[in-house]
């Protein structure tokens, strides 16, 4: 198992918020991420909080703005927060735009030159990263859950529909909830999976509803009524809520109003979420 | 005088009477002289007690009562009623113990002749025999045997017993000799068996003492009381020789008095006769001397001139005929004495008095039923008394008092007590008690109030209401009166208990209702009592209360005309006929807009949960309310109810969470099938779960500035049935 190398570590919350480097076997490259580790976590496992983070941002948005920590000390949650995508893998394109390469993994295993060395998010989120944090970490492997921000929200749902059973709690905020049907999805899916659409629906929230076929789902869904990408129609809400109520996979979607896409909107009910998972994970 | 020597015979009459009383006292105590002694002292009081009493020993020993010298008497005087001073038989002093001795060496000497023909050594049995001698004689024979034994160690120890001669022998007289085919045992276990018997029979010994030591106390518990009723005798017999003399002296001075006024009468109206007698003799002695006077005058013409009215005032006088007859009776009269009464009086100094009147006890606690009292009086007990009477009435309070005085019943007893049945619960009655003999009945007792324990309450179990913690427990009076406090007593269903023993008593509740703390996740069954003056009432009916959740009934009055509730009152229906308006009947506390209605207070603090079966084409509203919540309003639409509304668009189901008229947009993709309500009040939280998939809905944050109903409402034609007593789940511990 490759090295973890630390890069800080800062006591907060009674525990401790810490970033570490390592070589990904996934994704070919150096990744960072952050790990929160409440003080629970000194004498006993904890459960993991995985948190998907959103186009362009890397490991320290989420622990430096989302205030997060402190209701994971309370609940006695080890919350790890990857990058979104390789860095410095030196592909052709992948700094030109915001919302794809760089920054813009979109959580998927990608199938298609150039990017299919490199851009393996999915297998690194929900494979590779899980055995690290595990192997060198006080994590209870049995229970871990998933939760994320846009096309973290998106890569959020997905792992949790494609891997049922394997995350004991799932929520989002402002998920990109149908990426077949929005700009950012089709781009996304276009340039990592190819243009054959079927391809795309392996990796699409609300497809996947229509599959999901394992234990009790209990999905918590923030969303900012002022989200100007919601207004955009990248996020597409409805049809997921949609596709849930027809297949009976019990949502609870808030609103909330006056709420944008930024990471205030995150901060005002990151709580709720954490107990959300909280109810899950210390069942 | 005659009076004066019955007058000071009066004064004299009580130490005569003592004299007279003492010596009956003497003959009716059966107590030798020494009462005697104070007779001098005049007053029979000062005598009283003061005899001595001489009581055969009980305590002596079997043995030696049958030759009781003099001295062998327990003697025990009495100087007071209150002390009693035993010199009991112990042979101390000197005097007597050398007769405890010869009379026990007497019988010895009688045992030796017995066993005269036998060898010598068989006198030994001697000791044994007389091992049933207790106290002092045994030390001294065992002293005997012990001195014998050992002379006879000295030649040679005899090694068998005989049990039939019952002595010691040598195994060798078994074959020849006195013992020749007796039974022998070993030395050894004859000392064993005849050790056993002897502690069996000093045994039976103590237990004699025993029992005449209990004997001797009952003796002078009886010495006591004899004493007294004599006393008692003593003080009524004084009492009515008082009486008789009293009555006789008065009777003297009554007779006396009248002897005098008749003898003087008399001897006045004698002398006023003697006197007009001389009158009458002085004036005709006149008129004689005057008419001689004229008789001698010689001239004629003055003669003929004053003859005429001479002859004129004698025949005036001779016509007066003179009167004999006495004036005054010399005839005593026969003035017969009515003693009767005081016959009846000394017939009576024999005869039982009249009972005085009896003392009335004031009510025991815990005497009394709800529809009988036990009424105790007591009495001096010299009275001798046939029978009692028992007078009550019911006392009417104020609100009566205008009507016709109640009737007096009677009821008769021969006890001191009598058990009063048929009466009102919760009623005071008024008694009174007589008592009555051959000679008469008593004056009344002083009037005493008793009252009939409370009828037993009825709790409201609908709308009693439990929590994790505490308990509201509502009942009815059961009275009609007020009672003064209530007493709720509760105790735990479970193993820990099967007798359903009370292990908790609350009393003094003042109102017909107790919210008290309890330990959550139990069973208890609670009832209650009623409590007046007059006692406790018996229990109520229990109620049981299971302190798992928070349980709660629908207050019915507050419901919507339109909504029914089923028999259990669990479950509302909205009917699909809507009743006409005319229909309806409305009060103040009926919702008239919602078709609503609320579930009872949740008086207490801490953290509540119910859960709410719902349809799924069933418009809904569930939450809380305020007390006062517009009962015109819709529940949500206010800002004293906070609801989970339910409502089917044409194109989804729509769940809002309603206050002051506002939700937040809330999308739900499953219906739930069950909802969930957790009321945490110190959090200041309502939580609406779906209780089914366990999962959080929504959560109000409010201070609540009041105690909050549950409340229900259907929006459209549907039911819902709610499920109490349920502990909430632990997932809503993180929402």
């Amino acid at each position: 198992m490759a090295a973890l190398t630390q890069v800080s570590s800062n006591k907060c919350c009674g525990g401790f918020q810490k970033v570490f480097e390592h070589y990904s076997t996934e994704l070919k490259c150096r990744m960072k991420f952050a790990i929160y580790l409440p003080p629970k976590a000194e004498n006993a496992k904890c459960p993991v909080f995985y948190w998907l983070s959103g186009l362009t941002c890397t490991e320290q948005n989420f622990i430096t703005k989302a205030g997060s920590q402190q209701a994971a000390s309370e609940h006695g949650l080890i919350i790890v927060a990857p990058d979104t995508s390789p860095r410095g893998c030196n592909i052709e394109g992948e700094d030109e735009s915001w919302d794809f390469g760089t920054g813009a993994g979109f959580y998927v295993n990608a199938t298609e030159d150039p990017w299919k060395v490199n851009y393996r998010m999915y297998a690194y989120v929900t494979e590779e990263l899980p055995s690290l944090i595990n192997a060198h970490f006080p994590a209870d492997p049995e229970k871990m859950s998933i939760s994320g921000h846009s096309m973290g929200g998106h890569g959020a749902l997905i792992c949790a529909l494609k891997n049922p059973g394997k995350y004991k709690a799932v929520s989002a905020f402002a998920p990109i909830c149908n990426p077949m049907q929005c700009a950012w999805g089709q781009k996304a899916f276009s340039g990592y999976l190819g243009s054959d659409k079927s391809t795309w629906e392996a990796y699409d929230a609300t497809v996947l509803v229509g599959s999901y076929s394992g234990p009790q789902l209990d999905i918590l869904i923030d969303q900012g009524r002022d989200d100007q990408f919601l207004s955009a129609g990248q996020l597409l809400p409805d049809n997921l809520i949609a596709a849930c109520t027809e297949k009976k996979i019990p949502v609870v979607f808030r609103l909330q109003p006056g709420y944008d896409h930024s990471y205030y909107f995150v901060f005002s009910f990151i709580n709720d979420h954490i107990k959300h998972h909280a109810k899950y994970l210390n069942a | 005088m005659q009076a004066e020597d019955l007058y000071s015979a009066g004064e004299v009459g009580p130490d005569n009477q003592a004299r007279v009383w003492d010596d009956k006292a003497d003959i009716g105590m059966e107590i030798p002289s020494k009462g005697l002694s104070s007779t001098d002292a005049g007053m029979p009081e000062r005598c009283e007690g003061q005899s001595r009493m001489k009581i055969m020993q009980e305590k002596l020993p079997r043995e030696t009562r049958r030759i009781p010298p003099p001295s062998k008497l327990q003697r025990f005087s009495v100087d007071t009623n209150e002390s009693l001073h035993f010199d009991p038989y112990v042979s101390q002093s000197d005097d007597d113990e050398p007769q405890l001795l010869s009379s026990h060496r007497g019988q010895m000497q009688y045992s030796d002749e017995v066993f005269e023909e036998e060898n010598e050594i068989e006198e030994e049995q001697i000791g044994d025999q007389m091992c049933s001698i207790p106290e002092g004689g045994r030390s001294k024979h065992k002293m005997d045997v012990k001195e014998r034994l050992s002379e006879d160690n000295e030649t040679e120890s005899p090694d068998v017993f005989c049990t039939d001669c019952k002595t010691p022998t040598w195994s060798f007289q078994n074959l020849y000799g006195p013992h020749k085919d007796h039974r022998v045992i070993l030395i050894s276990r004859a000392t064993e068996e005849i050790k056993e018997d002897l502690q069996k029979t000093t045994g039976k010994l103590e237990e004699q003492i025993g029992l005449m030591e209990n004997f001797a106390s009952h003796l002078e518990e009886i010495f006591i009381t004899v004493e007294e009723n004599f006393g008692r005798q003593e003080q009524n017999l004084e009492q009515h020789y008082n009486d008789v003399i009293q009555t006789l002296s008065q009777r003297y001075e009554q007779g006396a008095s009248r002897l005098a006024d008749e003898k003087k009468l008399k001897l006045e109206a004698l002398y006023g006769q003697l006197v007009d007698c001389g009158k009458t003799l002085d004036i005709s002695k006149e008129l004689i001397e005057e008419a001689q006077e004229i008789y001698r005058n010689e001239n004629k013409l003055m003669f003929l001139q004053a003859v005429a009215s001479a002859i004129a005032r004698t025949e005036d006088l001779i016509k007066d005929e003179p009167n004999f007859k006495l004036l005054a009776s010399l005839e005593f009269e026969n003035s017969t004495v009515d003693l009767s009464d005081v016959k009846q009086m000394m017939d009576s100094i024999n005869i039982v008095p009249a009972p005085s009147a009896p003392v009335i006890n004031p009510q025991i606690p815990n005497s009394a039923t709800s529809t009988s009292v036990r009424v105790c009086w007591s009495l001096f007990s010299d009275d001798t008394v046939e029978f009692y009477e028992l007078h009550y009435r019911p006392v009417l309070d104020d609100t009566n008092a205008g009507l016709q005085a109640p009737e007096v019943l009677k009821k008769r007893a021969k006890e001191t007590y009598l058990t009063v049945m048929d009466l009102l619960p919760n009623a005071q009655y008024e008694f009174w008690v007589t008592a009555t003999n051959t000679t008469g009945v008593s004056p009344a007792s002083e009037k005493a109030v008793y009252m009939t324990v409370p009828s037993p309450p009825v709790i409201k179990w609908r709308e009693c209401t439990s929590f994790p913690d505490a308990a509201l427990i509502r009942w009815e009076s059961g009275n009609t009166n007020p009672v003064d406090s209530y007493t709720m007593e509760l105790s735990e269903i479970g193993a820990e208990c099967p007798d359903h023993g009370i292990s908790e008593s609350i009393v003094a509740i003042p109102t017909c209702e107790c919210l008290i703390q309890l330990q959550s996740g139990r069973h208890y069954s609670i009832c209650v009592r009623a409590i007046n003056t007059g006692g406790p009432s018996e229990r109520s009916e229990p109620v049981i209360i299971q302190t798992t959740g928070t349980y709660f009934h629908l207050l019915e009055d507050t419901a919507h005309p339109c909504l029914s509730i089923s028999e259990d009152g669990f479950t509302m229906f909205y009917g699909d006929e809507d009743l006409p308006l005319s229909d309806m009947i409305f009060s103040d506390n009926t919702f008239a807009r919602c078709v609503a209605v609320l579930g009872d207070l949740i008086p207490v603090r801490g953290r509540h949960y119910w859960e709410v079966d719902v349809e799924e084409r069933t418009e809904f509203r569930i939450g809380i309310a305020y007390e006062d919540t517009q009962r015109n309003g819709f529940l949500g639409g206010n800002s004293t109810s906070w609801c989970m509304r339910h409502v089917i668009t044409p194109s989804r189901h729509k769940y809002e969470f309603l206050h002051s008229g506002w939700s937040p947009d809330i999308r739900v993709t499953v219906h739930p099938k069950r909802v969930g309500v957790l009321l945490d009040y110190d959090a200041g939280k309502l939580s609406f779960f779906n209780a089914h998939l366990a999962q959080h809905l929504y959560t109000f944050h409010c201070h609540f500035l009041h105690l909050v109903h549950p409340c229900f409402a259907l929006d459209s034609p549907g039911a819902l049935t709610i499920h109490n007593g349920i502990a909430a789940p632990e997932y809503t511990m993180f929402n």
